[in-house]
């Protein structure tokens, strides 16, 4: 039997439940054995379905809530069985009760005379015919001479010849079958507004049904209010209340409700009717106040969105103001990863940034603009200031050795590759302005970009440094930072290396350069017009051929120098990377971008590496250096023939060997 | 929900204590008194009025535990039939109808309250013994019947006094029934127990609803503000 099926043959819909009765067999297998094992405990048939939306949970059993959830919806009717039957007995005081019946589907027995009422309860012997009978509802009286509480009554129906129509559960006694009128005399007052005016309260009260004799005390009833706004269909039911007023807490202004009560005898199930309900509405005298709260919170949130949006904006701009980085130890020109390698060879002027694990590019700009410091500096001749900003990406990328392709600050100068953009002030003075350094800059600095293809299309003057299959920037260009000691004369003189020597070369020659740096990306024949320019000007030479040792630095973003054949080059060597590269291209690559040509002199000292160790003073307090071991060069062309030089030491002068030097 | 309302009365029943304790009083002051037969030391209608609360609370304890017998023992099927365990009542010689009760004189109200109190003092009893019984008789039942046997022994002394106070009759003698309605020794069965005890606290709730109207009714009678009729 399912749920339509019990709707079909709704008789006397019954909107309360009694406790424990229903919910499960409504929903199980006891609607099929018997309807009148169902809801109800009258002598009726059996009300099968309950509503679980509503609130009598006292009336719903607990135990069995967890079938219903199955079956949202139902309403609780009578099954109508097919024979004549009682279909309800109520009281309303605990004194009188009535009882009414319907034929079923025995048509023929539906004219009044046709079933008549038959009664039983313990004090009688025998069937007692029903006291007063009202046809038209097909209902019996049973008026206070014929009524006794706390007794069991039993119902039966008789039709023509004695038929009789008895069930055994039509038995009852009259206190369970109490369902007391509604209340009376509903009405509310306001009882306060709250200082948002938007809530209210109001205090309900009501009248015991007068059918009911609680003055008397003979029956004792609680009352259930039950409330809902206008527009919904769920009520809220309060809790169980004695008195007969109640406070409703919370409610909104301008908004309508509804409110209904009914009440049960005290300790018992069976609820009475609702009464009539009332409406409640309470309009709000300040009308503005709802906009005004609208206006105020979409104002605050727009505000706040303005506020994230300008924030995320400037998101980089704020995090620099509010979280300066903090830039990494560094010695302009070294990099610490040689250091830790002990490589002193390679630590000429290589490129920083990248090895350290690249700090942030705003951190790079910034250290940046602290290289350009140094730069100008250096350069007072610099011309074009504002020109170094452009360049300094550049630049200082080449000199950080930023291993990807630059942020947007680099971008700037990279942003053409092929052009050779005149502005390069910012450069130290080993660069002419009119070399296009940022072009090959960029092009190196780009991944993968065949820089050597791009380098030879660059007119001569490119000085470029930057050659580096991988983007690692590469080439320090500015040899003014450091110079080196490469001996000391026994006169006492300091012969320094040739980067500062460059550096004063170039003052007076600035042209001269490029040349020689154009030249170092070119195959064999950058070698050669190393070895004119070399011969030209003091300055150290880049060897191309030291791009081959790259191999020794790790990094592919160190730039380390060519071991061999220039072991005294440190300075800058944009080193070619690693060595996968092939063996045609080393000619091309692996030049520093600096050339740095063989001076005579240089002959002499030159090829040294930037950092020597002292090793004794002599007699007249001169350092002796020991110029580190010149490794010997794996096939590269001879053109720079340079010493041998022994192994490198590893490590500065500490101050431990300082005073172990001391004689 | 009923979890919550059972234990909000029992919360009510404990509060309730010192009360039980002041419907003694005028026993303690009888006794003190070596017998007299009169005790001043608190009114009478607050005696009545006690009365009438100890029945009221006897009358919710006793329908909570046999709501939570219901749920607890009893099948689906057969609690629609309890209607029918009134059959098995006992039914004692006292009005019922309403029109009865009200013809009926206080005096005749108050014996018929005694009556009641009286023939439910033993099965009351019996019924402890046999929850002792049950492999797992939930404690709440067990406590609640055993609370509301104590206080059914309080109540019957109250109204025995209410009738010496109002009635101006001797003291009754408070003799029970010798005869025995139980037998202990015999165990019946599982079923058979548990229909015999769900009829007992069932019938058991008929009465103490009884109970308290009667009184209720005689307070009515007492303050002769309404029309008790």
């Amino acid at each position: 039997m399912t749920e339509n099926d019990a709707n079909a043959d709704c008789v006397h819909p019954i909107m309360l439940i009694e406790r424990n009765t229903i919910l499960a067999l409504c929903v199980g297998r006891y609607i099929q054995i018997s309807f009148r094992l169902c809801c109800s405990s009258l002598a009726s048939v059996t009300c099968c379905c309950i509503d679980t939306l509503k609130k009598n949970s006292d009336l719903i059993a607990d135990l069995f809530v967890p079938p219903l959830i199955l079956y949202p919806s139902f309403s609780c009717c009578l099954l109508a069985p097919p024979e004549p039957h009682i279909t309800e007995c109520i009281s309303r005081d605990q004194a009188t009760f009535q009882c009414w019946w319907s034929p079923g589907n025995f048509h023929n027995l539906s004219s009044p005379g046709a079933l008549r009422l038959f009664y039983i309860n313990s004090l009688a012997s025998e069937w007692k015919e029903c006291p007063k009978y009202v046809h038209p509802n097909r209902e019996c009286f049973f008026d206070n001479n014929h009524t006794s509480i706390w007794i069991p009554y039993c119902m039966q129906l008789r039709g023509q010849n004695n038929v009789t129509y008895y069930n055994e559960e039509d038995c009852f006694r009259v206190e369970n079958i109490v369902r007391p009128d509604p209340p009376v005399s509903l009405n509310w007052t306001l009882l306060n507004i709250s200082p948002s005016g938007l809530n209210y309260d109001v205090m309900v009260n009501w009248e015991a049904p007068p059918s009911a004799d609680v003055k008397t005390g003979w029956m004792r009833i609680e009352y259930e209010i039950q409330y809902r706004a206008g527009n919904t269909t769920k009520w809220d039911a309060l809790e169980m209340q004695r008195q007969t007023q109640q406070t409703i807490f919370g409610l909104h202004v301008g908004k309508e409700y509804e409110v209904h009560i009914r009440c049960r005898m005290r300790s018992f199930v069976r609820f009475g009717e609702f009464s009539d309900p009332i409406f409640i509405q309470v309009i709000s005298s300040k009308g503005s106040t709802f906009p005004l709260t609208l206006v105020l919170v979409f104002g605050i949130t727009g505000v706040l969105i303005l506020v994230m949006l300008i924030v995320s904006s400037q998101q980089r701009r704020l995090m620099m103001i509010l979280l300066p980085p903090v830039p990494a130890p560094k010695i302009k020109g070294i990099d610490p990863e040689l250091l830790k390698k002990g490589k002193l060879d390679d630590l000429n002027f290589s490129s920083t940034g990248g090895g350290l694990g690249g700090p942030p590019t705003y951190a790079t700009d910034f250290y940046q603009d602290e290289l350009w410091v140094e730069f100008i500096e250096v350069d007072a001749e610099d011309a074009g200031t504002g020109e170094k900003e452009d360049n300094q990406g550049s630049d200082t990328q080449r000199l950080l050795d930023v291993p990807q392709p630059i942020s947007h600050h680099m971008n700037i100068g990279f942003s053409n590759a092929v052009s050779f953009p005149d502005s390069d002030s910012g450069r130290a003075s080993c660069y002419d302005p009119d070399v296009p350094d940022q072009d090959t800059l960029m092009a190196t600095l780009l991944p993968g970009q065949p820089e050597d293809g791009e380098v030879k299309t660059s007119p001569a003057p490119e000085r470029l440094l930057i050659r580096t299959q991988t983007a690692g920037p590469q080439t320090w260009f500015n040899t003014d930072f450091y110079a080196q000691v490469s001996n000391v004369m026994p006169t006492g003189g300091v012969v320094l290396s040739p980067g500062q020597q460059l550096r004063i070369q170039e003052s007076t020659s600035g042209t001269e350069e490029e040349p020689q740096q154009g030249k170092e990306h070119k195959g064999s024949e950058d070698s050669e017009e190393e070895k004119e320019k070399e011969e030209q000007f003091q300055l150290l030479v880049v060897d191309p051929e030291g791009g081959r040792q790259a191999a020794e630095s790790n990094t592919p973003q160190m730039f380390a120098p060519p071991s061999s054949p220039i072991p005294g080059e440190g300075y800058q060597t944009i080193l070619p990377q690693p060595a996968e590269t092939e063996p045609a291209a080393t000619a091309e690559d692996g030049q520093s971008p600096y050339i740095l040509p063989d001076s005579p002199q240089s002959q002499v000292f030159a090829r040294v590496a930037d950092y020597t160790v002292v090793q004794e003073l002599n007699s007249q307090h001169s350092l002796l250096l020991n110029p580190p071991p010149r490794q010997s060069p794996p096939a590269c062309r001879p053109q720079h023939p340079l010493k041998a030089l022994p192994s490198m030491p590893v490590g500065y002068i500490t101050p431990d060997l300082l005073g172990s030097l001391s004689p | 929900m009923h979890l919550v309302s059972v234990m909000r009365r029992c919360v009510w029943a404990v509060l309730l204590w010192p009360n039980l304790l002041t419907s003694s009083v005028p026993l303690d002051c009888r006794q003190e008194q070596g017998g007299v037969s009169r005790c001043s030391s608190i009114s009478q209608e607050k005696l009545l009025d006690r009365v009438i609360q100890h029945a009221e609370l006897i009358y919710r304890v006793s329908e909570e535990s046999c709501s939570l017998y219901e749920e607890t023992f009893i099948p689906l099927p057969l609690q629609f039939q309890r209607n029918q365990a009134g059959y098995s009542c006992r039914t004692l010689p006292i009005p019922s109808s309403r029109s009865e009760v009200q013809q009926i004189s206080d005096k005749w109200l108050l014996h018929s309250v005694l009556m009641l109190v009286q023939s439910w003092l033993e099965p009351l009893v019996y019924l402890q013994t046999s929850l002792d019984r049950y492999d797992a008789a939930p404690e709440v039942i067990i406590n609640k019947t055993k609370w509301v046997s104590e206080k059914l022994i309080s109540l019957e002394q109250g109204v025995v006094v209410l009738i010496k106070e109002m009635l101006d009759e001797g003291l009754l003698n408070l003799n029970h029934s010798e005869e025995a309605l139980f037998q202990y020794d015999v165990q019946p069965e599982m079923v058979e127990s548990v229909m015999k005890d769900y009829t007992l606290l069932s019938c058991f709730k008929k009465d103490a609803h009884k109970m308290e109207a009667f009184l209720k009714l005689l307070k009515c009678r007492q303050t002769e503000i309404y029309n008790c009729s």
